[in-house]
């Protein structure tokens, strides 16, 4: 797998980050894509539901929660309904089975070469790699998925995985690596992908998806895509295989109406995706189109873990991106600076846990900073159609990383004499009062109408972080508590 | 109605002038708070970094030392968040501690909050007169009150003259209390382009309705060089009401 999203561990996030911020291009195209979709996904909820938004909101919650209360009935219900559609269910526990029982299906039906539409878990449990180390050419048929595959680079973004690069590195790509005429026009652009495809689609032996629900009462699954290519690598391959986490599973199409209302809306600011395709059985007799053979993976992969778990709100994930959108720190450092296909707030709890699930290891010794990479501005938890309360998670694993002795102890250590003083308060005053003389002995003074300050600009210990790249400034004129005893004295008298 | 004022640490360390704005609006609006000399801590930094446990020591004293009042009012917004949200959750259902905690969270509020919500302070009526252009910076903790972008329409009402729109106020300006010195370059990158929105409105008052976001953002102004006045929302009421002296950007020399 590729070592952005796939690093070795343990990952240490902090040098990504760091050049992530240095890259003035990066900081553009990330910047400006984050915050044109946060801001329309804002005006088109204001526009289609205004106040009603949280209750839709509160409603996809509750039916998805719902949905993973009763899962191992609905489990049962989706396979008994998708095997009398005629489609094959295979349930794999971990993301090497999914694989292999993928490459099983290849080499029944001689399998060299596959086209694949957009999917998440695919790239969790590196299906391309297992194919492609096989011998099946696989081609990612999503233009932003295709465009990271012929650059050897990986998405950064789960709705538009290449939010990091532009128009031009594409366009060079395409010269490269499709010899094509070079231009930066993104119809152009669209138009020579499409050609290089069409036959592709024609000739390959086998059709790769994801889903984005799955009706139990139906059999069948829900496939929300902007590119008709999910149709294309649907309708051509004589099989198609759809890999789907267990924890996309809803009742049924009764269900689906809110999370279509929300999906397409949250991730991209579309009242709907452009294709909302529905797959139920392989092509029946005296049908046109579709695979002779359809196959459901079902995959677990830690969601079993995850379900048994105080974290089991992060199974109501619906992969729109809006958390990544509205996060003031994705903005500034980008998808690859996670280390992992989920990037983002929701990749911030989300990957620890799911590594905890299947390794049995506390997962955070391989993730220690992405509980702390976070200002907890509770941005995400605003934004997230489902309400999973990312920052409470946050925080949870932050008193996770402190138990096994995680994260600094230097921070510990100040934070525990902190602690102490404060429950001293004629010492933590006395402390209070140590800190601002420290400031008036030793910073720069400076006098403002509404009086002087002093400035730190190199401060000791923990605070040198601070000093880094800010001042600290204090007030010097007397106490807040000098004040108030005076004022109140003569509140007194009056 | 007896109304103590939770100082907050950073404010009595930083900005004591912050809390003197606090006192004399809320005298204004005829409420005379008392400050018990008790508090200290409110345990957000314990909270926050992985030490519920210590964070519930304090929660625990913060409930003894304002369980005789009637109100609670602090002018830092994340503060208030961390009573008003966290607290509760730090003790078992059903515990007496569980009920204190309740309790505190019930009767604080932040000090715009106080004034508009429990006060019932109609900010027009306050006939403020119109100080220097501002401009006005939510603290993110501010959204779980639901309170995020009630401070810059409040000062406007009231009269403290021309609030100028802040581009993007819904970005967080990158402090995130430790977090500022955990991820300095990712915290300062978003303080540096915080800064970039304010210079854009001309205005050269902040108003920053948190200590921490005010000290991060004043920082990182003062080491730039660049003339900008950061103050609470408190102060620009005071200063709007002819309560304290208005004062001038830093940068000035002794």
């Amino acid at each position: 797998m590729n070592p952005l999203i796939a690093p070795q561990l343990p990952f240490d996030m902090k040098p990504r980050a760091r050049e992530a911020v240095r890259d003035l291009k990066l900081q553009q195209f990330v910047g400006n894509a984050t915050h044109l979709k946060d801001t329309q996904r804002g005006g088109i909820f204001d526009r289609d539901f205004g106040l009603e938004y949280d209750d839709l909101r509160t409603v996809a919650r509750d039916t998805k929660q719902h949905a993973l209360d009763h899962l191992d009935e609905l489990l049962e219900r989706f396979i008994a309904n998708a095997e009398a559609s005629g489609a094959h269910i295979h349930a794999a526990t971990t993301g090497r089975e999914a694989c292999a029982i993928a490459l099983d299906i290849a080499r029944v039906h001689h399998a060299k070469s596959c086209v694949k539409s957009k999917s998440m878990v695919t790239e969790e449990i590196g299906l391309l790699p297992a194919f492609e180390a096989a011998g099946i050419k696989t081609l990612e048929t999503d233009l932003g998925e295709f465009i990271l595959q012929i650059d050897g680079d990986a998405p950064s973004h789960i709705v538009t995985p290449m939010i990091h690069k532009d128009r031009v590195a594409t366009a060079k790509s395409f010269v490269r690596e499709l010899g094509s005429r070079y231009t930066e026009d993104p119809e152009e652009l669209t138009k020579i992908a499409r050609e290089h495809m069409r036959g592709l689609y024609r000739a390959a032996d086998i059709g790769v998806s994801g889903a984005n629900f799955l009706l139990a009462d139906e059999g069948s699954a829900v496939i929300c895509t902007n590119e008709g290519n999910f149709d294309l690598s649907v309708g051509g391959p004589p099989v198609h295989i759809v890999f789907v986490g267990i924890e996309k599973l809803i009742r049924g199409a009764r269900d689906l109406a809110p999370f279509l209302k929300l999906l397409a809306r949250s991730g991209t600011a579309q009242p709907l995706t452009i294709y909302t395709s529905f797959v139920r059985g392989p092509r029946h007799a005296g049908e046109h189109g579709g695979p002779r053979e359809l196959h459901f993976v079902l995959v677990d992969a830690g969601r079993v873990g995850v379900l048994a778990s105080e974290k089991r709100d992060l199974l109501r994930c619906i992969r729109c991106g809006a958390c990544l959108n509205a996060c003031p720190v994705y903005r500034k450092v980008g998808g690859h600076s996670y280390g992992s296909v989920y990037a983002g707030p929701i990749g911030a709890v989300l990957t620890p846990e799911l590594e905890r699930a299947q390794s049995g290891s506390n997962g955070l010794t391989n993730y220690p900073d992405l509980p702390r990479a976070s200002s907890l501005c509770g941005a995400c938890y605003e934004a997230c159609p489902v309400k999973i309360d990312i920052p409470k998670f946050l925080l949870h694993d932050r008193a996770r990383l402190r138990e096994r002795g995680l994260s600094p102890a230097s921070e510990e250590s100040v934070l525990r004499v902190w602690r102490w003083l404060a429950e001293r308060p004629a010492l933590f005053r006395l402390a209070i009062g140590a800190a601002r003389l420290h400031a008036r002995m030793l910073g720069q003074r400076e006098v403002a109408q509404d009086g002087e300050r002093a400035w730190l600009t190199r401060a000791p210990g923990p605070g040198a972080g601070w000093t880094a790249t800010r001042d600290l400034g204090f007030a010097t004129g007397e106490s807040f508590r000098e004040w108030f005893a005076k004022h109140d004295n003569a509140r007194g008298a009056r | 109605m007896r109304v103590a004022l939770f100082t907050t640490c950073l404010a009595e360390a930083l900005a004591p002038r912050a809390l003197k704005a606090a006192v004399l609006v809320l005298e204004h609006c005829g409420v005379a708070p008392e400050v018990p000399l008790a508090q200290t801590c409110c345990g957000q930094p314990m909270l926050s970094n992985g030490l519920p446990a210590d964070a519930a020591t304090l929660a625990r004293r913060m409930c003894a030392v304002f369980a005789p009042y009637d109100a609670v009012v602090t002018p830092s917004g994340s503060c208030a968040s961390v009573v008003r949200e966290k607290y509760a959750v730090l003790f078992d259902a059903g515990s007496a501690d569980r009920a204190a905690a309740e309790a505190l969270a019930a009767k604080t509020y932040e000090l715009i909050e106080f004034l508009e919500t429990r006060l019932g302070v109609d900010p027009t009526s306050l006939k403020g007169r119109p100080c220097a252009p501002l401009t006005c910076h939510d603290a993110c903790h501010l959204r779980g009150l639901h309170r995020h972008g009630c401070t810059a329409p409040f000062l406007s009402r009231a009269g403290c003259g021309e609030v100028r729109e802040l581009p993007d106020m819904a970005q967080c300006c990158g402090f995130g209390g430790m977090f500022s010195t955990q991820f300095p370059e990712v915290s300062t990158a978003l303080g540096d382009e915080k800064l970039a929105h304010v210079s854009s409105t001309g205005a050269g008052t902040l108003v920053a309705s948190d200590t921490g976001c005010a000290a991060h953002l004043a920082g990182l102004a003062h080491r730039k060089g660049v003339a900008l006045r950061v103050i609470s929302p408190a102060e620009a009421l005071a200063e709007s009401l002819g309560l304290l002296e208005t004062g001038a950007p830093n940068g000035g020399k002794p």
